[in-house]
Order: C-alpha cells, then sequence, then structure tokens
C-alpha cells in the first residue's frame, strides 16, 4: 500500500490522456521493441486523441493504423510477442474486447500456460471504459471482471493522471499481458504527475486516497473521485470513508484493503460495472472470508445497474453510481 | 509462376487424385502434365543415395535434401503408425487427429523453410513439428501426457507441441487462430529486420474463419512476410468441401487479397516443396504473403475412432492413394531407403518406449506457467 504523495517531489500537472501518450513514447524511447497499433492511432491520433503526436515521431511502422480488425489487433500482438516484440495495442472502446474474445481469453491469456512456460506474452491492451456521455451499450461498458474471471490477464484501471503514466509504463516493462481499462470520461482530467522518466506505479500495490475511520470503501476507476466527493460531505456529517484505490485487480492488494477493515469494521465496494458478478463481488467475499470478526456490518455493494447502457447521456448517468447515491450508502451502512 | 495477380494453377501429375477418401476431379487440375518449373535442375552426383536415372528436383533440393525429406516422411509414417497402433491397444487421454496420408506435404513445405523461420501448425498429426526439428521424445511425451513432453506434461492429447528454438511456435485449440498470430509474428520479423518468414498451416475448414480473412487482408497491405499453406484433405470434420465454399479452392480467395494463390498436388512432397519454396522466397524479399493450398486426402476419420458415417467414399482398403512415401521412395535407390525406412521404425518405437516410460507430471503443474517467472 502507498499513498499518492506528489507534493514530496516535483511534478506536473497534466491530463489523463496526456500521461498516457508521455508513457507511451518514454517506453518507445527506451525499447526499440516497444510498437503499437490499433485503428485510427496514428495519423489522426486516436479517436480520444491519445496517441498524437506519436506516429509523427516513431514512423508508421512503429505506430500502426489497422483496418477495423479486433482478432487482428489483439491475436497480431500476441504473435508479435511471442516472436520478440512489445506490443502496446488498442482497442478503440474495451467493449471490443468481446469482438477480440478468443483472442484476448485465448491467445493472450493462456499461451504460456498451454505451452508450458515456452513462450512470454509482453503485451499491452489499451482498453477505453466507461460512459462517456451518449456512447450506448456496446460502447460504454465496464468489463474489467471478466478479466479477472479469466485466469492469465493482469488488469489495471488508473484513477489518476499519475497512476496513469506509472501503471502504463509498469505495464509496457512487464512480462504478462496486461489489460489496461483507462476511463474515456477522464482523459481531460489534470492532476499532478511525478516529473522525468522514472515514474512507475507498481502493480498489486493500492493507494489510500483519503484515510477515514468508520467505513472502508474501496472505489475503481472513476469512482474513485465520485467517492472522494461522497467523502467530503460525509465528513462535514461526522462520518470519516478511508478510501482506497486498488489501481490493479490482478494482481489485487487484498492484504491493504483486509488492514483497512480491520480499523473501520464496515466496508463498501463502489465500480460502475454492473452490480451482478461485479469486481466488487469478489472483493466483497474475500473480505468476508479473511476478515469476518472484524465486521460489524454486510459488506455492501454499490455499483452499475444490471441493465444495457442507454444511449441517452441522462439516463446513462443513471446507471452507474452517483456522488449521493454513494454518500447514502455509505450513512445506512453505518446505521447498521 | 507466382503473380501478384492471383490465382495460379502450379502443374499436377498426370494421375487423378482418388480412392477411399475423395475424388478431386474436375477441371484442369487434373489434365496437366507433370512438368517442373523451368528452374528445376537433376540431383547432382554428390546426392549418392538417388536413384541411378537422376531424378528432377526442384530447385533448392539436392540429393542429400531429398534423402532428408524421405527420412522425415518415413519417420511421420512410422510415428502415425505407432500412434494408431497405440490407440488400438491401449487408448489414449484426449483426441488424435491423425495426419496419415498427409506427411509428405506437410515434410515437403517444411523442407522449404530455413531454420530461422517460425511454424504455425495445423491440429493433423505430428508431422509439422517433427520436420521443424522438434525431438520425438518430446512430441510423443506431449501426446500422451508425460513429463517429457515439449510442454512438461500440460499438453496430453492432441496439440500444443511448441519449442521456439526450432521455430515451432504453438498452436491455438481454436481452429483457425493461428492466422493472426502467424502474421503477428512476421510483424516482429519485419520490426526487427530479420530474414525471417512465418509459415501457417491450416485445413479446409479452418479457412471459413473471420481470423483469416482479416489476417489475409492486414497481412497483404503490410506485406508481412508469412506464407499459408492449407491442407485441404476435403472434410471439415463432416462437411464436405464442395458444400462449404463456392468456388473449387481456397486459393480462388487469394486474388481477392492480391496475392498469389496456388494449388499443387498435396500427395507429391517435391511439388509442395517448390510451391513453399517459392512462397518463402517472395516473403522474404518483401514482397509478402502468398497461399498455397496442397490437395490432399483425409484417409482416417476426423479423430482417431470417428466412425464417418457421414462419409459414402470410404473403402476397405489400406492403401493410401498417391502415397507420398512411395512417391518418394521411386527417387531413391533401395539400399538407401531400406536402412531409412529400418531406422525410422526404430527411431520411433525407442522414442515412443520412452515417452511410455516417463512419469506423468506432478499435479503442481496445474500452477505453473500462468505468469513469468518473478
Amino acid at each position: 500500500m502507498s499513498e499518492i504523495t506528489p507534493e514530496a517531489q516535483d511534478t506536473v500537472t497534466i491530463n489523463y490522456a496526456r500521461a498516457i501518450n508521455e508513457a507511451l513514447a518514454e517506453e518507445m524511447r527506451h525499447d526499440e521493441r516497444v510498437w503499437m497499433m490499433g485503428q485510427d492511432v496514428g495519423r489522426m491520433g486516436g479517436v480520444f486523441g491519445v496517441t498524437r503526436g506519436l506516429f509523427e515521431e516513431f514512423g508508421p511502422l512503429r505506430v500502426r493504423d489497422t483496418t477495423i480488425n479486433e482478432t487482428f489487433i489483439v491475436g497480431g500482438a500476441a504473435g508479435a510477442a511471442i516472436a520478440g516484440t512489445i506490443p502496446v495495442i488498442e482497442l478503440q472502446f474495451a467493449d471490443f474486447l468481446l469482438t477480440a474474445a478468443d483472442e484476448v481469453f485465448h491467445k493472450l491469456a493462456k499461451w504460456r500456460y498451454m505451452h508450458g512456460g515456452r513462450f512470454a506474452l509482453p503485451v499491452v491492451v489499451r482498453l477505453p471504459t466507461g460512459v462517456l456521455g451518449g456512447a450506448g451499450a456496446e460502447h460504454s461498458q465496464s468489463l474489467e471482471a471478466i478479466a479477472m474471471h479469466i485466469p492469465g490477464l493482469k488488469v489495471a484501471l488508473p484513477a489518476t493522471p499519475a497512476d496513469a503514466k506509472g501503471l502504463l509504463k509498469s505495464a509496457i516493462r512487464d512480462p504478462d499481458p496486461v489489460l489496461f481499462f483507462e476511463h474515456k470520461g477522464m482523459y481531460r482530467e489534470k492532476g499532478p504527475v511525478p516529473a522525468g522518466e522514472e515514474h512507475f506505479v507498481p502493480f498489486g500495490q493500492a493507494a489510500v486516497r483519503r484515510t477515514g475511520a468508520d467505513i472502508t470503501a474501496i472505489a475503481t476507476g472513476m469512482m474513485v473521485g465520485r467517492t472522494l466527493k461522497a467523502a467530503e460531505t460525509l465528513a462535514a456529517e461526522g462520518l470519516e470513508l478511508e478510501v482506497i484505490d486498488p489501481r490493479t485487480l490482478v494482481p489485487l492488494d487484498i492484504e491493504s484493503i483486509l488492514a483497512s477493515v480491520q480499523r473501520t469494521g464496515r466496508a463498501m465496494v463502489i465500480h460502475e460495472a454492473a452490480r451482478t458478478g461485479g469486481a466488487g463481488a469478489e472483493i466483497a467475499a474475500q473480505i468476508q472470508e479473511r476478515a469476518f470478526f472484524a465486521l460489524d456490518a454486510p459488506v455492501w455493494r454499490v455499483a452499475g445497474t444490471d441493465t444495457p447502457i442507454p444511449q441517452d447521456p441522462d439516463l446513462e448517468q443513471a446507471c452507474i453510481p452517483s456522488v449521493e447515491e454513494i454518500a447514502q450508502a455509505a450513512r445506512v451502512l453505518r446505521a447498521i | 509462376m507466382l503473380s501478384a495477380r492471383g490465382l495460379c494453377i502450379l502443374p499436377l501429375p498426370e494421375h487423378r487424385l482418388t480412392g477411399r477418401a475423395g475424388n478431386l476431379s474436375g477441371g484442369d487440375r487434373t489434365s496437366a502434365t507433370r512438368k517442373r518449373s523451368s528452374s528445376s535442375r537433376t540431383a547432382s552426383g554428390g546426392g549418392s543415395g538417388t536413384a541411378a536415372a537422376a531424378p528432377e528436383l526442384p530447385e533448392g533440393l539436392d540429393g542429400d535434401g531429398l534423402i532428408a525429406l524421405y527420412r522425415d516422411v518415413v519417420t511421420i509414417r512410422a510415428a502415425e503408425l505407432r500412434l494408431r497402433r497405440h490407440i488400438d491397444e491401449v487408448g489414449f487421454g484426449g483426441f488424435w487427429h491423425p495426419g496419415i496420408g498427409q506427411e509428405g506435404l506437410q515434410a515437403g513445405a517444411v523442407a522449404a523453410m530455413q531454420p530461422q523461420d517460425n511454424l504455425f501448425y495445423a491440429h493433423r498429426g505430428l508431422g509439422y513439428a517433427l520436420a521443424k526439428g522438434m525431438k520425438l521424445t518430446e512430441l510423443f511425451g506431449d501426446l500422451l501426457g508425460r513429463a517429457s513432453g515439449s510442454t512438461g506434461g500440460k499438453g496430453g492429447g492432441t496439440v500444443h507441441f511448441a519449442d521456439p528454438s526450432v521455430g515451432v511456435m504453438g498452436q491455438g485449440g481454436t481452429l483457425g487462430s493461428n492466422f493472426v498470430l502467424g502474421a503477428g509474428t512476421a510483424i516482429s520479423a519485419q520490426l526487427l529486420g530479420q530474414s525471417r518468414v512465418t509459415v501457417v498451416f491450416f485445413g479446409d475448414g479452418a479457412s471459413a474463419r473471420g481470423t483469416f480473412h482479416e489476417a489475409a487482408l492486414q497481412a497483404s497491405v503490410w506485406k508481412l512476410p508469412v506464407v499459408w499453406v492449407c491442407e485441404n484433405n476435403g472434410w471439415a470434420v463432416s462437411a464436405p468441401f464442395s458444400e462449404q465454399s463456392p468456388t473449387p479452392n481456397v486459393a480462388d480467395r487469394a486474388s481477392a487479397y492480391g496475392v498469389p494463390g496456388l494449388v499443387v498436388d498435396g500427395q507429391d512432397p517435391l511439388a509442395v516443396y517448390a510451391a513453399t519454396r517459392e512462397a518463402l522466397e517472395r516473403a522474404r524479399a518483401g514482397e509478402g504473403p502468398s497461399l498455397v493450398e496442397a490437395k490432399t486426402l483425409r484417409i482416417r476419420g476426423h479423430y482417431e475412432g470417428d466412425r464417418q458415417k457421414y462419409r459414402d467414399d470410404l473403402t476397405d482398403s489400406e492403401e493410401i492413394p498417391n502415397d507420398p512415401v512411395l512417391k518418394l521412395r521411386e527417387l531413391l535407390a533401395a539400399e538407401v531407403t531400406g536402412p531409412l525406412d529400418e531406422q525410422a521404425r526404430q527411431a520411433v518405437d525407442e522414442a515412443f518406449e520412452h515417452a511410455l516410460a516417463a512419469p506423468r507430471p506432478d499435479p503442481s503443474i496445474i500452477f505453473q506457467d500462468i505468469w513469468a517467472p518473478a
């Protein structure tokens, strides 16, 4: 567990998209084996502008615009990785994991295993995830729990620009495949990022975003910010949340979560993904298995609705937890 | 012979490919006379084992190469027969998809490859991996689920031999997944400036996968060094090819991707060698991928034990039509082939006994190799 204390070092304030862009550029300069492909990642700089300038700096062989071919993007990356390079690929929307499911969940996740460890698959799959104002049911999902369920894939969900950069740099140097869920609703959010090229955030190390004595609130992705806002409201009411951001779900820093629950006696998990079978279900189960006697109340989930996400931007927001819903859940949980 | 215009039919032998396993009649494929390309040459005197009348060999293959090819083919044949015997007598923990009768195709194509080239094999038999340089003991170890297998005993059953040191890059359990992975290895070769081509074997059944389309389109646009070798044995499990393709050849689709598509007699190892070699040279020169379709026969069921009630072209004959072993044997002296046949049988028997005697893996292996070593 670590706390982000950017104040303690030189930082620059950049947005989340820029942080990802810097990580890509730095790692491609650092290692010639690193390259990228995806739809519109080159000349256009990505549909969300995340890869701007990389095509100009690294050229069309290392920043490759593909056709509309997710099975090729992921399967090709798996093949390239076992043959000695380090692909960083982008699926335009995280939902397209399902378009390339065989390549993601069979090839990336299992090629090393099936072949007795004779191959390495250092592949990073960048996945713009979550809701963004009307993208619709097939472009708005949060699918990270599927990736948790299939052994062989690491899973990162950065919630700040600093983590976006530091986790991505770690992911690119990781010898295993990483699904990197970057929240497309956060691309323009700014924050302090440690200066220089040596900012790496290790996998499997949760961050405590706020300390508090009453409830352990485990939040991921865009819900980290909403939970912190709820915590401010609640603090004025005398209810202190301890907000923990796991940052990576595989590996999961359950020890930091359990240590917090031992102090607070109450826990809630907040995520944007649909409630049933979400990461919250797994985290709640582990807390109850391993910290049952510390608990004064059931572990709660505050999560997305068990529905497809409608295209309408207002209806879409009704599908994911709001600041007020998180705050109200905490009030009720304390009263149990 | 290869042209970017699309389909290019290679000359085929006069005989028709007929027999128990299918009828490949029709059209110009069967009427052409045997004629090698103008660059063909005869085996030199250095290959002392060749038959008295020196055979005409395709460019790149000398007498010693012919002998090595024959050794591979008869070793694969012996391995096929040994496995079948084991399945008949003992049983098998998995499905074996026999490749008997297709050995010449597999070994002929691999013989045209260079040691650094990468190979993705199809599911029918072990010929590809053996010809590319994997050890029989490892292959049998994999098939029998022994710790001595290349996967340490995890690959018991049909597939997942691997040895990247000889370019055997593994196999996906979902047919057709090798198209995209194979193209990916070629991206690495292109980025790293290597003179390395990837050969992807596949069956006529797998040719229907969307992965073929995605890989063919992107590999052609990027001129990736890939060669696709289709083993068209006429059957996708229970479905005849004629019911699954509107055109008589898989290679007919090549023109849509702007790559050469060649049809060769898959029972003729030298024809497959020649076509694959040209495709490899084209890829190595940076001119992009090619598709070689080798017409062959499915001698046995989809898996060993498949009763094939869906087929009406079966006979009781054990004879393999247009047997590639016999075809190569015609080109070599009996005093050469006799010892090679015996050596192959002996090597196969020894390796099989070695695998049978090897331990099963410890169950703790299930927790190994999920992640890279820390």
